[in-house]
């Protein structure tokens, strides 16, 4: 037996090359750092020294907190040394997100929501300055960070770090474990900008040894009070359809778990739980598990022991005092700030809660809806993952089951996914239309599919002012777009409606007028809320909640 | 087991819970809640469709009381003229119609005295000033307002109001400045001018229109009581402000009204060196000490 000719000699596979990679990069920026602490005043060339050509950057900003003394110094850095980066953020918010584009230092995109920017943002993609990987929902943009978009760079912000780089994240955590697990433990470097630096930290949100690099910024990081919504605002419109949506979904679903948008509809909801739903003795009963940000409006309904638990995605300005007197109902740490998670309360929003509820700006006749309107390019943030109806969903409650409509031996119960509209927005344009802005807008944008924020068949409620549609019941496409036209109003879609049609489905039970639940439209009078005024949430809260300026009205 | 006592939070949540907002109030609905049960009677009111003639040539829809309500009632069982402007409506601005039926129903309310029967007059200001539109013939009749309140005050109380949302601006803040005794909450504002016309005029350097908290802390009810520009704080609530009116009634015609004692105010603010540099402290400290004289002679 001859034995075969040995193999060519190759030289072994280096497995350390990301590892490799990354200790010549930081030995870069040696010189301007001292432990884990970078100094300020080099930010912009260390960014230069650091990241280089087509790197993957996760920029952290989000519709709460933005690093932005990180994303001012990106935006500062020289286009001959920084080209061509793949910018991966789940808000284009800051205008220095899109300077980036126009100086030509990034090129790609892949985000979740746009909204203030959403107009430059269609002038770049229109100019080719700018190219859309995807818009994503959030979780489905930090899944994607452990799979196919691993970050080479992270730029993080936090309130506080000691000099071994551990963070102090605090209320607003939001999203800064998750960018960071994604970059760090795949031999990325992450950058954390923080607004001080303490020999002590009031706890340990993130450690030390996930850190690569500390920066003290030239200001506290910027965040946004998205949450709050002035009740002086709230109309008798949203009164009445508040009222529907507590009698004709929670009641009878018995709803106990649930998220809410930041309508001011859904803040109507909230402030008609102690007076409206009391009188309605559902105290207890319905809404006392949350998955959502601490909405000021939400304080009343927490004072009169309606609610049990709310996890957030993020904090709220001016709330911090109250949520760390309320220890039972928000999840806080051992030192008093809350701990937020948007992955993990988006999680919690996807499957755990039975109800998810969110106003659209336009519906298609198959109760398609989109924030997509013309010439804006906003992209849903996280309501696509809170608005479906999760199939991998296995765990049985009452209000999950009341949706089920067959009668086969396998069966399952589904999510309640409510829309809530207004048949024509201000202006007199009809919220009801025949075909989306967005299926226009994507085309015209290139995108593979029109941008939908809630697919109709995911929809199992829509209430308007007219009534409320139960779409879940419908059998048959057909009848789900007459149901929807039911409650249209004189919109398009609406006017395909008659009153006998409109008679026969309240009495199957697929439409409700307010007067078949019971509402009194005459009785939809702010009178109703148990706050009509940020000064009355402040009252509320003991004093507790600290409303920033710009909502004081005294 | 001794039962738990009420936390003050959840006493303060009562309260608040029970407290009927005034604020929130239409015009219409102030001055039927502020008079005795029963005794409202509308002078001019909405059915006798006499609306601004001007504004429809403008692209305006016209409104049938002209945003302004005329009440005539008892309070403490004494006839009372409650006038409540609607900010809602044009931002409660002053028109001939608006204007004119103000005028009026305050030169009646003199007239009635005269023959024996004082009728005091509430205002419940709730007003930008001058209505654009009409400006020439808003400013007339502003005029007109300011003269009839002169008048009357000298027999009755003439008692203003200003609970917000709008505040009370221009030539009512004026009319204001012109009462008997006047009241506010802390979300009311007072101010010759409001903020946008002062940034307009001089820059948000100057005057930031969209600095809420330093709007609030320099026309803002508390800090106008603070100062000594008006007489009385109330929380908003209805109850409390027709309490404070009918005290203030009660009280009658001061010995010297705060206009009366305008040397006083312009002596304080000779004082000022840097017109520049103001703040909320400041503007206290200035004109510590000038508050309503409290004398009144009883009628």
């Amino acid at each position: 037996m001859s034995s075969k000719p040995p193999a060519p000699v190759q030289p072994p596979r280096c497995w350390t090359l990301r590892q490799d990679a990354k200790a010549h990069r930081l030995a870069r920026v040696a010189q301007w750092t001292k432990d884990r602490v970078l100094d300020s005043s080099r930010i912009v060339e260390a960014l230069e020294a650091l990241i280089e050509p087509g790197d993957r950057v996760s920029l952290e900003g989000n519709n709460q907190k933005q690093a932005d003394f990180l994303s001012r110094s990106l935006a500062a850095a020289s286009p001959e040394k920084l080209h061509d980066l793949h910018l991966i953020i789940s808000n284009i918010n800051r205008p220095e997100h899109l300077d980036l584009f126009e100086r030509g230092i990034a090129r790609k995109v892949d985000f979740a929501f746009a909204g203030m920017q959403s107009l430059r943002v269609a002038q770049l993609l229109e100019d080719g300055k700018l190219q859309i990987g995807a818009i994503h929902t959030y979780v489905e943009l930090y899944a994607r960070m452990f799979v196919d978009l691993t970050p080479n760079i992270a730029l993080v912000c936090a309130e506080k770090a000691d000099a071994q780089g551990n963070l102090y994240t605090g209320a607003n955590t939001e999203d800064t474990p998750t960018i960071v697990e994604a970059t760090g433990f795949r031999h990325g470097i992450v950058i954390a900008q923080v607004n001080e630096l303490t020999d002590t930290l009031p706890r340990v949100d993130i450690p030390g040894s996930w850190i690569d690099l500390v920066v003290v910024a030239d200001r506290p990081y910027a965040v946004e009070s998205l949450f709050t919504r002035d009740p002086r605002l709230i109309n008798d419109m949203h009164i009445l359809m508040g009222m529907m949506v507590i009698r004709g979904i929670y009641e009878r679903h018995g709803v106990t778990s649930l998220n809410h948008g930041i309508g001011f509809d859904t803040a109507a909801i909230e402030l008609l739980l102690p007076t409206y739903g009391g009188k309605l003795g559902l105290r207890g009963k319905i809404c006392r598990h949350w998955a959502l940000n601490p909405h000021p409006t939400l304080i009343p309904a927490i004072e009169s022991g309606w609610v049990e638990s709310i996890h957030c995605f993020g904090s709220e300005v001016g709330m911090g005092d109250y949520i760390a007197a309320r220890s039972d109902v928000f999840f806080v740490g051992r030192d008093g700030s809350m701990r937020s998670n948007r992955v993990l309360c988006q999680m919690a929003g996807q499957y755990a809660v039975d109800l998810f509820i969110g106003s659209t700006l336009q519906m298609d006749g198959e109760a398609n809806s989109s924030t997509v309107t013309q010439g804006r390019m906003a992209g849903f943030g996280g309501a696509p993952n809170m608005g479906h109806n999760p199939g991998g969903r296995r765990h049985a409650s009452p209000a999950w089951l009341s949706l089920i409509t067959g009668d086969s031996p396998v069966m399952r119960g589904r999510k309640l996914v409510v829309q809530m509209v207004e048949t024509f927005a201000k202006g007199g344009e009809p919220a009801f239309v025949e075909t989306l802005d967005a299926v226009a807008v994507g085309k015209k944008c290139g995108l593979p599919i029109a941008p939908v924020m809630i697919y109709g068949s995911d929809v199992s409620h829509v209430v308007t002012e007219e009534g409320i549609a139960y779409l879940y019941k419908a059998d048959g496409l057909k009848q789900r777009r007459e149901a929807l036209a039911a409650v249209a109003g004189l919109s398009p879609i609406g006017r395909r409606s008659n009153p006998r049609r409109l008679a026969k489905l309240r009495q199957d039970g697929l439409v409700a007028l307010p007067e078949d639940l019971g509402v009194a439209r005459s009785d939809a009078k702010r009178s109703l809320l148990a706050a009509r005024s940020i000064e009355d949430l402040v009252a509320w809260s003991g004093n507790l909640y600290s409303p920033p300026a710009k909502f004081r009205s005294w | 087991m001794n039962p738990v006592p009420p936390s003050p939070t959840a006493l303060a949540a009562e309260h608040f819970l029970a407290r009927q907002s005034f604020i929130e109030l239409k015009a219409r609905e102030r001055a039927e809640l502020l008079v005795d049960a029963g005794t409202a009677r509308e002078l001019a009111g909405p059915f006798d469709r006499i609306s601004s003639p001007w504004l429809a040539a403008q692209g305006l829809v016209p409104q049938a009381d002209d945003g302004v309500v005329i009440v005539r009632g008892a309070m403490n069982a004494r006839p009372v003229v409650v006038i409540s402007i609607e900010g809602g409506f044009q931002g409660g601005s002053m028109g001939e119609v608006s204007a004119a039926k103000i005028a009026a129903s305050l030169d009646l309310a003199r007239k009635v005295g005269e023959q024996g029967t004082p009728i005091p007059a509430v205002l419940v200001f709730e007003s930008g000033g001058v209505r654009l539109q009409e400006a020439n013939l808003g400013l007339a009749l502003t005029g007109e307002i300011h003269r009839a309140m002169l008048a009357l005050r000298r027999v009755v109380p003439v008692v203003g109001v200003i609970p917000g949302m709008v505040g009370c601006f221009g030539g009512m803040a004026i009319a204001a400045a012109l009462c008997s005794h006047l009241i506010m909450t802390r979300e009311g504002r007072l101010s010759l001018n409001g903020p946008e016309v002062i940034e307009q005029e001089a820059g948000p350097a100057e005057f930031d229109s969209h600095d809420r908290k330093l709007i609030w802390e320099i026309t803002g009810g508390a800090q106008r009581y603070a100062a000594g520009f008006a007489d009385e704080l109330v929380e908003d609530d209805v109850q409390t402000l027709a309490d404070a009116l009918r005290a203030a009634l009660a009280r009658g015609v001061p010995a010297r009204h705060r206009s009366e004692r305008v040397g006083e105010f312009l002596e304080r603010i000779a004082r000022i060196d840097d017109p520049l540099r103001f703040d909320s402290a400041m503007l206290r400290d200035l004109f510590a000490g000038l508050k309503t004289d409290e004398r009144h002679v009883s009628r």
